[in-house]
């Protein structure tokens, strides 16, 4: 099989004998183009929408606000609140994803996979129907804590080995599931609330959610970066990883919290969001190579790109209505998702 | 994989080969009378299953009305009322078992079910789209979810297939188009009317509870048929375990055989999932259990499809009377049974390991 020309683990992503790196020069113009891609995307959440705005306009909003323009009102209380939360939702996912898929090596590993966002799901459910939390501002400590219980339980039975990490990350994602099911099939007026949080959306969120969720993103940010270099020789294989004189243990508890913290803040943020913190860590990989100190960085601007386009692509589809961004980012990833599965790297897996 | 070569004449040559079929036999007697076992407490389970409810009939009553006497009433009850639940919640968990089996063994991934494939996910949208998209109701709702399995199972062929079928391949297109349905699910539940996506949504957790004639024989035939092509198509499992190149470099057609047992298997979840929506978890669990029964190979089969008649039975009948007044459906206990005697099957692996 190509198996042994890609080298021996079975279901590891991409896991060469040292961390594959595209030529210098490609490198920078990936960065740059990313960068410039993802300058569009900001304008054009601002500008685009069923009341169309040239960036004039947007600057002016901005920059000089008059309040008796409804124009400009619109750009301020609509659009600049879900940009900025797309951005930073963008951004735990793309790096949580990528942080999920090096310390677990597996390519189909992502929060959607691991029973994370069932556990920020589940905690939603059960605080709208018996606590009645009715502000959006309230799902956030739930959505957080929900991500983490559920991300602790996770990795405490799977213990970072790729195959019974993905088996347990089922296991719990299937024994929340019908929790849901159950109290929402009794609960009518729960349903109703949490079916709109539960598409996935950028819109309907205050600014103040960001205000208060900065902290744990900025951490779980660091730690991100601060694991690529541990992650590369993780990839070697464990063995190796430890023979090296990595402590793998404490590479694993430093990148569970730093999951915990993006994908709790991503979930609380835009809602169970899928395939976008799947996507991204593989795209990054075919653009700039393994070497996840330069994956890492890259996660860091694809990751709202997608969100922000999937955002601005559900405005402009449906003539005077919205898709939510959540349906629009899993209609994206999957034909990424798809060219990645057809690539010829991933038949050696 | 020692076995394979060895011709039956040679046995009484050598007795270390004469022992290796002894050992063959026992284990396969073994498979069998687990087998028996199991559908045993399935058949218990049922009679139970006839008794219990709002018009309690004794298990000596239901005997009798089986055997043809009985009065009108026992007769209406049992026969027009509960076979009709009881029949369809051990085919439909049969379908499943035997499905992700063979889903399981095929792409050699203990993952690989219809539920992470996206072929639940794809019935569960096309139902929910004609309930809440089209405004359908009945055999539309049937008929839609058997096409929406059918088509994800065909999408994932047609962009998996790339000079023959290889599991990851499979594997991960299947993941991208569940989640692609899920979005598109939760999309259509945030749409419209309340209590008609309340409805919907309770599809989509998987009920046997109104399941009657016409549905019922359409779901027997339909299993009967693909089990058929399952059993004689499952002689290519053994070769298949050991991966494409030793599997053809021992003459198996690998592909053809692959296919076959791809197919039947989405046929299985696409009838199933029609009537009853897409019961979860079954098709994971109900092979897991049957592996630890009686090891692999062919038995498994059997087994796995025993073990998820059996399980979804009692999952109905624990979802319909363990909590007074609280009638949960049959694909919500199905998950709370299974998850966690999955998470102690992982959590004792380790240690047999260690």
């Amino acid at each position: 099989m190509r198996a042994a020309t890609t080298g021996p683990s079975s279901v590891s992503a991409p896991a060469p004998r040292r961390p594959t790196r595209s030529r210098p020069g490609r490198v920078v113009l990936v960065f740059g183009l990313a960068a410039l891609v993802l300058v569009l995307m900001v304008l054009a959440s601002l500008a685009f929408g069923v009341r169309a705005m040239d960036p004039a306009q947007v600057w002016r909003a901005i920059f000089s606000p008059d309040t008796a323009d409804p124009d400009q009102f619109v750009v301020l209380q609509l659009r600049v609140p879900r940009t900025v939360i797309g951005l930073a939702a963008g951004v735990a996912l793309g790096l949580a994803g990528t942080v999920i898929q090096g310390v677990t090596r597996n390519p189909i590993a992502d929060p959607g996979l691991l029973g994370i966002n069932a556990g920020a799901s589940l905690a939603v459910v059960l605080g709208i129907s018996f606590v009645g939390i009715v502000d959006p501002l309230g799902y956030i400590w739930l959505a957080f804590a929900g991500a983490g219980l559920a991300a602790v339980a996770v990795f405490s039975i799977g213990r970072g080995e790729p195959v019974r990490l993905a088996l347990v990350g089922a296991a719990v994602t299937a024994f929340i599931t019908p929790l849901i099911a159950l109290v929402l099939l009794q609960d009518t007026e729960a349903f109703n609330q949490y079916r709109f949080w539960a598409v996935g959306s950028l819109t309907g969120r205050e600014l103040a959610t960001v205000g208060v969720l900065w902290p744990f993103l900025l951490v779980g940010a660091v730690l991100a970066f601060f694991l690529a270099h541990r992650l590369n020789l993780l990839a070697l294989g464990e063995d190796v990883a430890s023979a090296l004189g990595q402590r793998v243990g404490v590479t694993r508890g430093l990148a569970g919290v730093a999951i915990v913290l993006l994908c709790g803040t991503a979930t609380a943020l835009a809602g169970p969001i899928a395939l976008v913190g799947l996507v991204v860590p593989h795209a990054a990989r075919r653009l700039v190579g393994s070497d996840y100190r330069l994956v890492m960085p890259l996660a860091l601007l694809l990751g709202p790109i997608m969100l922000l386009a999937a955002d601005v692509l559900g405005r402009l589809v449906v003539p005077n209505s919205e898709l939510e961004a959540g349906v629009v980012a899993a209609f994206l990833g999957a034909p990424v998702l798809i060219a990645v599965a057809r690539s010829r790297k991933v038949a050696g897996l | 994989m020692t076995a394979v070569g060895v011709r039956p004449g040679r046995a009484e040559a050598s007795p270390g080969v004469g022992r290796l079929h002894e050992v063959r036999r026992r284990r396969r007697r073994r498979g069998l009378a687990v087998v028996l076992v199991v559908a045993a407490l399935g058949l218990a389970v049922a009679l139970v299953a006839a008794s219990l409810g709002a018009a309690a009939v004794s298990p000596d009553r239901v005997l009798a009305v089986l055997l043809g006497q009985g009065e009108k009433v026992e007769r209406f009850v049992v026969l027009e009322l509960r076979l009709p639940r009881i029949v369809a919640a051990l085919v439909v968990g049969w379908a499943f078992g035997l499905a992700g089996s063979v889903f399981q063994a095929v792409l050699r991934n203990p993952l690989a079910s219809p539920d992470i494939l996206g072929i639940s996910s794809g019935a569960s949208l096309g139902a929910v789209w004609a309930m809440l998209g089209l405004g359908l109701a009945g055999i539309w709702v049937t008929g839609f979810a058997f096409a929406g399995g059918l088509l994800v199972a065909v999408i994932i062929w047609a962009v998996a297939w790339r000079q023959g079928l290889h599991g990851i391949r499979f594997v991960l297109v299947g993941v991208g188009l569940a989640y692609v349905c899920g979005s598109a699910v939760s999309w259509l539940l945030a749409r419209g009317d309340v209590r008609q996506a309340q409805q919907a949504l309770h599809w989509t957790v998987g009920s046997v509870a109104d399941v009657r004639g016409d549905d019922l024989a359409g779901l027997l035939l339909g299993v009967a048929v693909m089990s058929l092509v399952v059993a004689l198509a499952s002689r290519m499992l053994a070769v298949l375990a050991l991966g494409d190149d030793h599997a053809s470099s021992l003459g198996a057609r690998a592909h053809a055989g692959r296919v076959v047992l791809l197919a039947a298997a989405v046929g299985l979840v696409a009838v199933a999932a029609a009537i009853a929506g897409p019961i979860a978890f079954v098709a994971l669990i109900a092979p897991a259990i049957a592996r630890r029964l009686v090891g692999g190979g062919g038995a498994a089969l059997l087994a796995a499809a025993v073990v998820g008649g059996v399980l979804t039975l009692s999952a109905d009948v624990v979802g319909q009377f363990a909590i007074p007044g609280l009638m949960a459906p049959v694909g919500i206990v199905t998950g709370l049974i299974g998850a966690p005697y999955l998470l102690w099957l992982l959590a004792r692996t380790e240690r047999t390991r260690a």
